[in-house]
């Protein structure tokens, strides 16, 4: 039998070292910021990467240097124009396809959802060489139409997975009384979409945050500044960032970071709830 | 027998060209879908099917070689090396973010600061693959990164290492910087089953005398199985294809030492213009990766029931 103090012993013990645990987890972003603020000379010289800088201002010219001079500022530009457009040309596909098939009279349901949703089935290796083929014999290599294309489309199976649910579980009443004056696209368009907001931002988020984070593609699919995604951008630069030198990289990295990182910082309670794809769907019910 | 009015004749045609365009118009909603999906993801795929039947020639021009591509896997010492990798991959993730995360996750649940730890946590899954991959790429450095500098610092200098030019060890060191980003991720999942776990069968358990690792083997482990296998073979699927840390830290390299099977699709696709070998090892991360998918759905449905209840 344990002693009530014994317990309390064993809580605070816990709790100190999952406390160490997540300073450690600071480390790696505490040397991201310290370092960023160095210049070149100064991070080489330094006893250690979490020296502080002498002089923390530098931080602009090396985010100015990676921003311009690395290209870093025309590659983030165009991943926000991808995580934007391709998401919301992927929502649009998606939300006008599941209420076809969720809501309309159509032959082979399953058949359709089993179709797109397979697309979301297997890794991303599976697309890229067929896809660079392609993009080279149609001139959609290197170009931002091409990169909207692509992530529009990689955001409708998941996209057609969550309205798919969503629009079964609006009541049929609603649908048949609108039908006695309405067209099905006005249905669509005025009852269907409107009640549809918590599920778009869900999927917006996800696969915002998803052609974010996306290397491969664009490493594959775009070579020049401002068509590359920052990722892409930032992979080039470290591997010849002996020219730029470290400061200005990790600069760089943090300029690819911060449009996720806000998104968290505002968001966190939700993305922490809604992370498992379940909950997610289960969120987007609600 | 009466003439149809004019009138009568313009609701039978409005009726006929309804009933053309009702069968239709509603797979016009999905048209666009179906466009989009099948030229950017189906299409793909099956062509990668397709090309790892070839020999691709650096013009492009295809010629039908049958399983040639295939049979060449066994004695292709880079094809080894990946799956070697690939292997290590999934056994460091285990058990250092599935492993780990579940035992921190019960810390957490635990702690008076719970939501403190579970944000901190968490914080570099917020982070792009790329740039957990930079970050660590400067840790790991052998001259001025932070943990050859530490060792140093603590009289361990004999154990500085050059991480991420000395084979397995790069491979060990990117498994670190991924359970860096991943750790936070598989946590919070583990924390959400920890949280559905009845609090009458906690409570039930301690008046019967459960505490500590009696509790967590016969009460929380066998309560969490569901959350459990989900998150096993998210982890699996995860790693078996993990791309964007090795090609940012190591390239795969030194001399492709630590290229996992999804790198050395794009190395031999996009870098040695090997092609075809490129989708012949496509097609066989995805075999294992469908593979673990259908145990992934598998335990998916059966869960249903489960939750039900």
């Amino acid at each position: 039998v344990h002693a009530p103090g014994q317990a309390r012993i064993g809580a605070v013990v816990t709790t100190l070292v999952i406390g160490a645990l997540s300073l450690l987890w600071l480390i790696p972003l505490a040397m991201l910021g310290i370092n960023a603020m160095k210049t070149t000379p100064e991070y080489f010289r330094d006893s250690s990467p979490l020296v502080l800088p002498a002089n923390p201002g530098v931080v602009v010219r090396n985010l100015a240097d990676a921003w311009a001079n690395a290209g870093i500022g025309a590659d983030l530009i165009a991943s926000l124009v991808y995580g934007t457009t391709g998401a919301a040309l992927g929502i649009a596909c998606a939300a006008l396809g599941a209420y076809g098939i969720a809501r309309l009279n159509i032959r082979g349901r399953f058949f359709w959802f089993a179709l797109v949703f397979s697309g979301s089935l297997f890794p991303i290796q599976m697309y890229l060489i067929p896809l660079f083929r392609l993009y080279l014999s149609t001139g959609l290599y290197d170009t931002q139409l091409g990169m909207i294309l692509f992530y529009a489309a990689a955001s409708i199976p998941f996209g057609l997975f969550v309205f798919r649910t969503f629009f079964a579980t609006i009541p049929r009443d609603l649908q048949d009384a609108a039908r006695l004056d309405a067209g099905d696209w006005s249905i669509f368009w005025r009852i269907f979409l409107p009640l549809a907001k918590a599920p778009m931002a869900v999927v917006f988020l996800f696969q915002f945050t998803w052609i974010w984070n996306d290397l491969a593609f664009g490493l594959v699919l775009s070579a020049s500044d401002g068509v590359r995604p920052v990722t892409a951008g930032l992979a080039g630069m470290q591997s010849l960032y002996s020219t730029t030198g470290p400061p200005t990289l990790l600069a760089g990295a943090i300029i690819g970071t911060l449009p996720t990182l806000v998104l968290f910082l505002f968001l966190s309670r939700y993305m922490l709830t809604g992370l498992v794809l379940t909950t997610g769907t289960q969120a987007a019910r609600d | 027998v009466r003439e149809p009015n004019t009138e009568e004749m313009r609701r039978g045609g409005v009726r006929r060209l309804g009933a053309i365009a009702g069968p239709v118009a509603p797979y016009l909603f999905l048209a666009p879908m179906v466009l989009m999906t099948s030229v950017f993801l189906i299409y793909p795929a099956i062509e990668t099917v397709r090309l790892s039947f070839m020999k691709v020639s650096l013009t492009g021009e295809t010629t039908f070689i049958g399983l040639a591509n295939y049979l060449q896997m066994p004695s292709d010492p880079n094809f080894l090396t990946a799956c070697i990798n690939t292997t290590l991959w999934v056994g460091g993730v285990l058990i250092l973010q599935v492993g780990g995360g579940l035992l921190i996750a019960v810390a957490v649940n635990a702690s008076p600061a719970a939501e403190v730890f579970k944000r901190i946590l968490y914080l570099p899954a917020t982070l792009s693959g790329t740039v957990v991959a930079i970050i660590w790429y400067f840790i790991f450095d052998p001259s001025v990164g932070l943990i050859n500098l530490a060792l140093h610092a603590a009289g361990l200098g004999f154990l500085a290492k050059s991480w991420l030019s000395t084979p397995p060890l790069n491979t060990y060191a990117m498994i670190v910087a991924s359970t860096w980003q991943g750790l936070g991720v598989i946590m919070v999942m583990f924390l959400v089953g920890l949280q559905n776990i009845p609090r009458d069968v906690i409570e039930a358990a301690q008046v019967d005398g459960a505490h500590g690792f009696h509790m967590f083997r016969r009460i929380t482990l066998p309560m969490l199985r569901p959350m459990t296998l989900v998150v096993v073979a998210l982890a699996l699927i995860g790693s078996v294809k993990v791309f964007d840390i090795v090609e940012v830290m190591t390239a795969g390299g030194p001399y492709r030492s630590s290229e996992t099977l999804g790198v050395t699709v794009y190395r031999e696709a996009f870098e040695l213009f090997h092609q075809a070998t490129g989708a012949a090892d496509a097609v066989a991360l995805t075999i294992v990766v469908l593979v673990i998918s259908m145990f992934y759905m598998w335990t998916m449905f059966r869960r249903i029931p489960e939750t039900v209840n």
